[in-house]
């Protein structure tokens, strides 16, 4: 039987808000630093579909492989600090779409690079994270290299409870500074060497509504400038500046049976290119006795066309590009993840699917022949030291 | 792996101590438990009565004196509950109540001389107590607090907040009757548990289930005097000085353990149909047992 | 956006009820974070970033990748 409300009554209502004062009572809502270090690993595969012959024209239409593994380490330092490592491998290779061209039987087909891509990438994130008694406060840096591109991005991040507890205000702010030089393939590049910058900001707040439900919403502006055309395709080229913002919200319940969670996400994306996309995140979390996790998920996502891009690129034009990424489209993708602990160890296991459809979308607009499709599976084993 | 259940019995704050709860890993619970025990030893430490190496000894023996005695955070917030139990209970609760102790023997077959009371009376009134978050001052030599009232319970709390922050997430603390569940009880089964019987201490008089929060239970428990046929519980009216015709025996369920204790006492300071009407109006589960041995509230037993 | 806004107002006025802290203990599950498995939903997000035209809205972006 629980407790019923403490509102009821004038003598329950000072009783408990006088005994809360107690140190004892107080560990529940501070911010506190992970208690165990964690270690993580986890190995992804991730397939792209080969395009279509009908939508190619000859030539290879195996697109890229990407062989993931990512390293994670979170660890308490001191009473009030975490430390946390995050280190990212990736091998890229295959190919990937060229140009977009008018074929004799009037559809656009595309042109894939000729020579297969072979890249690979490290990335090292860093944070130190403060926490105190209404929040926490973090500093990030992350290193990510290529042999044709490399990113430097300092972030700072904080959070601050109301008194109450219910309430939890965010912000973060993060700036990057990328760098191309593009040595890919034998296909000419659009630069030799460029930079662009990132910057953005992020505010939330989330709001504990129930025992079992809490909600979130969130606002972010990013302003990227420099080199933002893709070096590697025949037909683009983009303007310097891009303005983006998006409006986000996400909710979380948990419903005691059948001892399980519904997380929900949603973000609405803008920007001055013309592009505009919605995005849904569901994903059901179900417990299955204390140490099994099934996670079902799905994914909806549409966006609207840039204002230059056309399949066939007009090159008369101030700025244009063929790229299906800046095309309308649907796109929707399902998985499932599988978490099992044994002891101090977990195992995860990720399958997910992606597909994407210009009739699948919310905006109008030419279907690009190069959209894409992939499967995407991850393994991966954690450890807690305590 | 699934999780082991732990079930550590210990004696501590004068009587049997247990806790049960569930966890993965051996060392972990060994360790909870270690922390656990140390926890209810330091409250015992601190503030028994018996020790004179104890805080309230020393508030005590600075009574009358000029220098107040400084308190921590944790002392200063027990000051802040006893004085809202004292406000609650329209003084009825007082934290220098128990200096009656000495004039009532209840081992003994005699009632106290009315004189003897009398005396002592003066020596009573947290009104008289001069405190704030820092410092404590008995103003007239010879007062004296006396913490026992709520320690037990907050110790319940404490050694299960302990628990919890040992990464348990289903767990019972039991302090000799006073009950404290570890996590949010969402995923666990409810724990069952017994409620004392006012004349029997190793007797249930009840069960019922328990999810979330914290039990407490107050009562006469033999503790009392027949005179002339007339009975008179220990539980004693710090404005008269003389036993309170009430109840037999009252648990509550509350969000924690001090909140259904400090309920608890103040509905066992009050006459019986006062202290009935103050139950049912609270809005918390109790079961209250009267003089006659006849069970009343609102706690679903199983 | 405005819809967003008013339905988060309406939420926050009605909707909420005052959980005390020692009933906030469902809200600490992994299941109810934000994100409750990081390395999935960083791989996540930069694999739709690198083939979709948004990206953000989870915190400051980060770091670039040259990603084609």
């Amino acid at each position: 039987m629980a407790a019923r409300p403490a509102e009821k009554h004038p003598a329950l209502l000072a009783l408990t808000s006088s005994a809360l004062l107690l140190p004892a009572y107080q560990g529940v809502q501070a911010d506190a630093p992970p208690q165990y270090t964690e270690l993580g690993m986890r190995y992804s595969k991730y397939e792209e579909d080969d395009t279509r012959g009908s939508k190619t024209f000859g030539g290879s239409s195996q697109r890229y492989d990407i062989d993931a593994a990512q390293f994670h380490l979170l660890a308490p330092v001191a009473d009030s600090w975490s430390v946390a490592v995050d280190v990212q491998w990736e091998d890229m290779s295959g190919a990937s779409p060229w140009f977009v061209g008018q074929s004799l039987d009037g559809g656009p087909k595309v042109v894939m690079s000729g020579a297969s891509i072979e890249d690979t990438r490290t990335e090292v994130s860093v944070t130190t994270r403060y926490f105190y008694d209404r929040g926490n406060a973090g500093v990030n840096y992350v290193r990510s290299d290529e042999d044709d591109y490399d990113s430097n991005a300092l972030a700072l991040d904080g959070a601050f409870n109301s008194a109450d507890g219910l309430t939890t205000y965010s912000g973060a702010v993060s700036y990057s500074s990328d760098n191309i030089e593009p040595t890919q393939g034998s296909v000419p590049t659009n630069t030799r060497k460029a930079d662009k910058d990132t910057s953005s900001a992020w505010v939330g707040v989330s709001r504990i509504i129930s025992k079992n439900a809490i909600v979130r919403f969130g606002l972010s502006y990013t302003y990227r400038d420099g080199f933002l055309t893709d070096p590697y395709k025949l037909h683009d080229k983009r303007p310097g500046e891009r303005n983006e913002w998006t409006a986000s919200t996400g909710y979380r319940q948990y419903f005691s049976w059948p001892d399980g969670a519904l997380q929900a996400d949603y973000r609405y994306f803008d920007d001055d290119w013309g592009v505009a996309s919605h995005t849904l995140n569901l994903s059901w979390h179900q417990n299955l006795g204390e140490s099994t996790q099934l996670i079902p998920f799905l994914r909806y996502y549409t966006q609207g066309e840039a204002d230059f891009f056309a399949n066939v690129a007009d090159l008369d034009t101030r700025y244009y590009a063929d790229d299906y990424r800046l095309s309308a489209f649907g796109a929707i993708s399902a998985g499932l993840r599988l978490r099992h602990e044994i002891g101090n160890w977990a195992i995860t296991a990720v399958g997910e699917r992606y597909e994407s459809d210009e009739s699948w979308g919310l905006y109008n607009g030419d279907e690009s022949p190069a959209l894409l499709n992939y499967w995407r599976y991850s393994f991966g084993l954690d450890y807690i030291f305590k | 792996m699934a999780a082991l259940h732990f079930d550590h019995r210990f004696r501590a704050m004068g009587g049997p101590c247990r806790l049960r709860f569930d966890c993965s890993d051996d060392a972990r619970a060994a360790r909870a438990i270690a922390a656990c025990e140390a926890e209810v030893g330091r409250l015992e430490q601190k503030y028994s009565r018996y020790l004179p190496d104890s805080l309230t000894s020393r508030i005590n023996r600075a009574a009358g004196t000029r220098t107040p005695v400084a308190v921590d955070e944790e002392t200063a917030g027990l000051l802040g509950f006893a004085d809202t139990l004292w406000q609650q209970s329209g003084g009825l609760f007082d934290l220098t109540a128990g200096i009656l102790r000495r004039a009532w023997d209840f081992k003994s077959r005699r009632l106290p001389a009315p004189e003897a009371i009398e005396a002592l009376l003066p020596l009573i009134g947290w009104d008289r107590v001069e405190w704030d978050t820092g410092a404590v001052h008995l103003p007239r030599p010879g007062m004296e607090i006396d913490f026992g009232g709520c320690v037990k319970e907050y110790a319940t709390d404490s050694a299960a907040a302990v628990l919890a922050r040992h990464g348990i997430d289903r767990g019972l603390v039991d302090l000799a009757g006073d009950m404290a569940v570890v996590g949010a009880g969402s995923v666990a089964q409810p724990w069952s548990v017994g409620i004392r019987h006012p004349r029997d201490k190793d007797r249930a008089i009840a069960h019922t289930s328990l999810a979330a929060g914290g039990l407490a239970s107050s009562g006469d428990y033999e503790r009392c005097l027949v005179v002339d046929g007339r009975r008179y519980g220990h539980i004693l009216n710090p404005v008269t000085g003389w036993p309170v015709q009430g109840l037999a025996a009252v648990s509550i369920i509350a969000g924690q353990c001090l909140v259904a204790g400090g309920s608890a006492t103040i509905a066992m300071l009050k006459p019986e149909a006062e202290a009935l009407a103050w139950l049912r109006e609270l809005g918390l589960p109790w079961l209250a047992v009267d003089a006659s041995l006849q069970s009343h509230g609102s706690i679903s037993l199983d | 956006m405005k819809q967003l806004t008013c339905l988060f107002v309406m939420l926050c006025l009605c909707g909420c009820e005052t959980v005390q802290p020692w009933e906030r203990g469902t809200l600490a599950k992994p299941e109810m974070q934000w994100q409750s498995d990081p390395m999935e939903s960083s791989l996540q997000a930069q694999i739709n970033a690198s083939k979709e035209a948004s990206s953000g809205g989870q915190g400051a972006a980060g770091g670039g990748c040259g990603c084609n």
